[in-house]
């Protein structure tokens, strides 16, 4: 009986118009997004594999290791292009200095205006804008529309249990729906190393989890159609209830939860924090130059290099006294931001699209910490960078002043650009990414089986006249 | 008269024994109503809108609980067994509405196959469609295309192939033309002598008068009139409805 | 009897509860981006307050306006606030100094991201995707629907001709849906004034006309759903083939079309056109360096020969001499570097705009596109906004510099940092920087570009020309077909 119903379900979904027209068009727009995200990546890395080879060739012909201008860049990855997250708005190149602080500037966006008034094509807002509204329409008259139709008394005049009706209409319409939105996604993986994207394990885990909770997120609209639809007389009403549903977690609840929550908790502009270091700065390389005035060279030989070793001494001194104020300055503002992004998340997660946001981008490695952990790798390369700075030159850059000296007559060696250690930009890992999913995953799990068990009580309840 | 003799020696197939329902909004849509209906029988309900018809049917298909009394289908109580008892009673609606994105095949499949019947062939399943006066050519063809009266033919169809001992008709002849009408009658007579027991609710008196063999007037929740047929033989049904209505206002009144 | 028709429509709409659940819905929405906008103005507009006066501050503590530098700031627009457009991802402030080319950086999006996160919900976006749902939530059956409910039949067994029928449906439903709307946005209007948001004359006019073109957009909505729902059978199917056009005119087009623009020209990145500057400046500046040891060793031979008590009078004599050579050259260095980076900076615009113009032409299919594009001119948070302040920060950057040259000149130092050095002697430190901080008060101020209302007119002219004819044209079919419609 239950596989006569589910067949039933099944077949009733596949051969409506409302399926097909939906199937279409989530399959073009899946393909479309895998193809263009595909593009786009490849554009991307071209240009940053440009940047890169134009930052070294900058180098030519430069005699000191100390003038050369270097940048480290934020390589494209992949599933960035598939999942954008926050890699558009977060500075993507940092000039690199042996000491102070590293800014990180010029966000896609802010390069690229254009991009950032009409935004990406990712599968983020395929799945978190069009499959939950496709959910919704194909859904939401799934109890009371066989009540309209009459069919609901037809099939409740043979002797069927609700509790089966309600799995066997669940299950049924679930994997109608489901099904066949796997296979553009199956086409748009084949279609990523077909177009020559790297892909690592890793990558291919990650975009398997996407897909898993994207389908997870899917299957909350599903069970909240079917639960909308056996609490609601009429399929007039449940499609407006649901259609003012979705608007609201949708469009609404992230954007607004954030936005309020993030006034509520105070956090330092950065123009407060920049202008407190910039003071202290100032202050503190007064004294450094009073203690240049203490250089007393031993010998006659290489003075500058002597000099230079002083200076980098000194400047090691501030830089360490910077450092402290500037974490310092740092950790308040950091502090006030962790409190702010804690209480806007919670808040935006009352949302199932916010729950699904954060794990897809947690698996793209485009969240909030990518910010984090990029700052992080290139601090741990900026030390990197200055010991081989000091090896070759004797001094670091950045802490300030510098003086290279240049004696009449002597024609200095140009330095080897290809001597200079390589910023690798490592994407978190496979278990980090899992980490940081898991909760919005156990999030989305909850909501799936809220909706279903309501939607199941609901229906046994449900007014079958 | 002798059929008579023989039902009343076979036990009933649709029992109603007292029922009563009462809704939450306190209104009383069916006031202790009694009534059986034996194999090869036929009792037509007549009776305006709002008169318990079609709840007397919900209660029998348990759409609902009674609020008091039982109805039994071939003995089994429909309040306490309900998926047992509806495997032995065919339903057809008011305004069959089937599946409309399915052929008349599809749907007749589904229910069919909801009704406990697994392995009837697609050849029966012609066969009956058929019987019932469905055009060929329209078998396998979607039910959005279809008149009411082609869907309703599909609805007795699959009352026909579910094959069970007791059916329900909600005004199944409304909507059909004369001749469609006229071709349920003898349906309905097929299904008698097959020994079904049929309980039908119409408007149509002229119809339930040639087919039926007991009748019964229903007012406010009320069973106002039971005659078998041969009793009112000779009257004018029409005006006997007319005065069971009125007698039953001045009664409330 | 169009008077009936367009009474009965109006009555038929609003009396419904869908109108009931779904203008509660768009009056929250719009009452809460107002309040959203209202409030995040506000919190920039403080932002950006302290922030100016921080930078003045810095200027003060400095102690030379030798290399002095300086941070212009963009300042809040309230109507960016309703119109977030690109407001938040470009950034915010240049820092003015000499060495550096005028630059925004750090947009509010970056210093924040998780703001970035789910992106603005402003008046714009409100109107782009809810108003247009709105729309054709409500005339997807207009035709069709009254078909299915037997009610067309029973209208056209009446003395009515067709074309008053549609002209009064239309203008019925038109009625029905913007004039209820009006109520939400001008108590959102009404919440600008209590909240003390100062506008100027042309930002008034500006918002007035961005109303406007969202209730066009609205119209081109019911235009569309009026046409769909009078050439098909069914409002079921209607529906669907109304909402599929829906998500591609407000979610798909735009994107495309700028993602595919982008994938057909190529246009270097920042990072690659910065890499070139420094190459160059690098290039320039080792010249330079090499010009300056020949100069040296030319006025070492000079003193050839010569005491230590006449070489230290010589010097005495020739060091203003030689700073004034020195300098000119490090200004002409300076210039070259300058004139370069103008050169490629203006290349990479150049080619940038051509990207820009084809993305927004294959975007301009989507009357969403039409609408935010106008929405953003109006706001002046369009696309441009991130040139145009750079123009005008770059135009300030240079008042700038040659304020602080003559406060330099003025202050009789030479601000030049010189250190002699010998072996017996050591080291000898001149800053050439006075004690105390500047004075600030006659600082140039930065003034944001003006728009006056004219040139915005003239930016929004013809993406709402094309909105009014989109919506024409489909009226114009709506009307030509349902002159053909199936009553029956």
């Amino acid at each position: 009986m239950f596989k006569v119903m589910l067949k039933k379900e099944i077949l009733q979904i596949i051969s409506s118009n409302k399926f097909a027209i939906s199937f279409a068009v989530c399959s073009i727009l899946i393909l479309l997004t895998f193809f263009v995200g595909a593009n786009s990546y490849l554009l991307s890395r071209d240009q940053y594999e440009a940047a890169v080879q134009e930052n070294i060739r900058g180098m030519d012909g430069i005699t000191d290791w100390r003038m050369i201008n270097h940048r480290i860049f934020l390589p494209p990855q992949p599933l960035a292009a598939l999942v954008n997250g926050i890699s558009n708005d977060i500075g993507r190149n940092i000039n690199m200095e042996g000491m102070g602080e590293l800014r990180a500037h010029d966000s896609k966006y802010n390069e690229d205006p254009i991009y950032a008034a009409f935004r990406f094509l990712d599968l983020n807002f395929i799945f978190q804008i069009i499959l939950s509204l496709f959910a919704v329409l194909l859904l939401y008259n799934a109890i009371n529309g066989e009540k309209e139709l009459g069919t609901l008394r037809l099939t409740f005049s043979n002797s069927v249990s609700r509790s089966q009706y309600i799995l066997s209409k669940i299950v049924g319409s679930f994997s109608a729906i489901i099904i066949p939105l796997l296979i553009p996604i199956a086409i748009g993986f084949i279609l990523l190393p077909l177009m020559g994207v790297p892909m690592t394990s890793t990558d291919w885990i990650s975009l398997l989890g996407i897909i898993f909770s994207g389908v997870l997120y899917f299957s909350v609209f599903l069970t909240l159609s079917i639960f909308i639809s056996a609490s609601t007389a009429k399929s007039s009403t449940s499609f407006l209830v649901l259609l003012i549903v979705w608007i609201a977690s949708v469009i609404v609840i992230p954007r607004a939860s954030i936005l309020i929550s993030g006034r509520l908790v105070d956090v330092p502009s950065v123009d407060e924090i920049n202008s407190k270091k910039s003071h202290y700065m100032r202050q503190i390389s007064g004294e450094t130059l009073s203690a240049m005035g203490n250089f007393k060279p031993t010998s006659n030989n290489d003075i500058m290099r002597e000099f230079n070793e002083f200076m980098d001494e000194i400047n090691t001194e501030r830089d360490e006294k910077v450092t402290k104020f500037n974490s310092q300055v740092n950790q308040e503002r950091r502090n006030a931001q962790m409190e702010q992004e804690k209480l806007a998340l919670n808040l935006s997660r009352v949302s199932p699209a916010s729950s699904f946001y954060l794990i897809s981008s947690s698996f793209a490695g485009t969240s909030m910490e990518l910010e984090k952990n990029y700052h992080e790798q290139a601090k741990a390369y900026q030390k990197v960078f200055a010991d081989f700075q000091r090896e070759k030159e004797g001094m670091t850059t950045g802490g300030g002043m510098m003086f290279i000296v240049r004696k009449a007559g002597v024609e200095e060696n140009p330095i080897d650009p290809s001597e200079l250690p390589e910023f690798v930009f490592k994407p978190p890992s496979l278990e980090s990414r899992i980490n940081s999913a898991l909760p919005d995953l156990g999030i989305l799990f909850v909501y799936n089986f809220i909706f279903f068990l309501v939607g199941y009580v609901k229906f046994l309840k449900f007014d079958l006249r | 008269m002798d059929s008579n003799i023989e039902n009343n020696n076979k036990k009933p197939i649709l029992e109603a024994i007292n029922l009563s329902k009462r809704y939450e909004d306190n209104a009383l849509a069916l006031d202790n109503v009694s009534f059986t209906i034996h194999p090869g029988e036929i009792f037509a309900m007549l009776g305006g809108n709002g008169a318990g018809k079609t709840t007397t049917i919900n209660l029998f298909l348990n759409l609902i609980e009674p609020t008091s009394g039982d109805c039994k289908i071939d003995g089994v109580s429909c309040v306490s067994k309900p998926l047992e008892a509806k495997k032995k009673v065919a339903y057809v609606s008011e305004n069959v509405m089937l599946y409309p994105d399915f052929t008349a095949m599809q749907n007749l499949d589904f229910f069919i196959k909801l009704g406990g019947r697994m392995n009837l062939s697609k050849d029966e399943y012609k066969s009956v469609l058929k019987r019932v006066g469905l055009q060929e050519d329209a078998f396998n063809k979607k039910l959005k295309g279809f008149s009411k009266g082609m869907r309703q033919k599909c609805g007795i169809a699959i009352s026909i192939l579910k094959d069970a001992p007791a059916i329900l008709l909600d005004e199944p002849t409304s909507g059909l033309d004369p001749k469609a009408g006229a071709e349920f009658v003898n349906l309905l007579k097929e299904l008698k002598k097959e020994g079904k027991a049929i309980l039908m609710s119409t408007h149509d008196i002229f119809r339930a008068k040639d087919v039926a063999d007991t009748i019964g007037i229903m007012n406010k929740g009320q069973l106002v009139m039971k005659k078998k047929q041969s009793e009112i033989h000779n009257e004018d049904l029409e005006q006997l409805y007319i005065k069971y209505m009125a007698g039953y206002m001045e009664n409330a009144a | 009897m169009l008077k009936l028709i367009v009474i009965k429509e109006l009555k038929n709409i609003i009396q419904s509860p869908k109108f009931t659940a779904t203008f509660t819905t768009l009056s929250v929405l719009l009452l809460l981006s107002f309040y959203i906008g209202i409030n995040e103005y506000k919190y920039s507009l403080e932002q950006y307050n302290t922030a100016t006066l921080l930078a003045n501050d810095r200027v003060k503590d400095t102690r030379s306006w030798m290399g002095v530098s300086y941070s212009t700031y963009r300042e809040p627009k309230p109507l960016q606030y309703l119109v977030g457009g690109i407001n938040n991802d470009i950034g915010r402030y240049s820092t003015i100094v000499h060495s550096d080319e005028v630059k925004l950086r750090n947009s509010a999006y970056s210093d924040d991201p998780l703001f970035a996160l789910f992106r603005n919900i402003d008046f714009s976006s409100i109107a782009m995707i809810v108003f247009s749902l709105f729309a054709i939530l409500f005339s997807y059956n207009a035709i069709n629907g009254e078909k299915e409910e037997g009610t067309l039949k029973l209208i056209f067994s009446n003395s009515v001709p067709r074309a008053k029928y549609i002209i009064g449906k239309i203008v019925g439903s038109w009625l029905g849906l913007v004039v209820p709307l009006l109520i939400p946005i001008l108590l959102g209007l009404l919440l600008l004034l209590i909240n003390n948001i100062y506008l100027n004359g042309t930002e008034w006019l500006s918002l007035v006309s961005l109303i406007f073109i969202s209730i066009v957009y609205l119209t081109f909505f019911i235009a569309l759903g009026t046409l769909v729902s009078s050439v098909t059978k069914s409002s079921v199917a209607s529906f669907m083939i109304l909402l599929v056009l829906w998500i591609v005119t407000v979610f798909i087009i735009p994107r495309v079309g700028v993602m595919s623009a982008a994938q057909m020209v190529e246009v270097p990145t920042i990072s690659q056109i910065e890499s070139q500057q420094d190459a160059y400046s690098k290039d320039r500046w080792q010249i330079y360096m090499d010009e300056l040891s020949d100069k040296w060793e030319k006025r070492r031979a000079a003193m050839a020969g010569m005491t230590d008590e006449e070489k230290e009078a010589y010097e005495d004599d020739m060091s203003y001499a030689w700073m004034e050579e020195d300098d000119k050259a490090r200004k002409q260095v300076e210039k070259d570097i300058a004139d370069y980076n103008q050169k490629l900076n203006e290349d990479y615009v150049k080619r940038k705009i051509v990207l820009e113009q084809l993305a927004l032409n294959f975007s301009r299919i989507s009357p969403a596109s039409l609408f935010q594009l106008a929405a953003m001119n109006l706001a002046t948070s369009d696309i441009e906004l991130k040139h145009r302040y750079e123009e005008s920060m770059r135009e300030y950057k240079n008042r700038f510099m040659d304020f602080a040259e003559k406060k330099q000149e003025e202050s009789g130092e030479s601000g030049m940092f010189t250190i002699k050095m010998s072996s017996d002697g050591g080291f000898k430190l001149n800053d050439g920087r006075q004690e105390g901080g500047l004075d600030v008060s006659e600082l140039p101020k930065y003034v944001s570009p003006k728009q006056n209302y004219a040139s915005l007119l003239n930016s929004i002219i013809l993406d709402s020309v094309l909105l009014i004819i989109y919506s024409v044209i489909c009226f114009g079919i709506a009307f030509a077909a349902f002159l053909r419609f199936d009553v029956r």
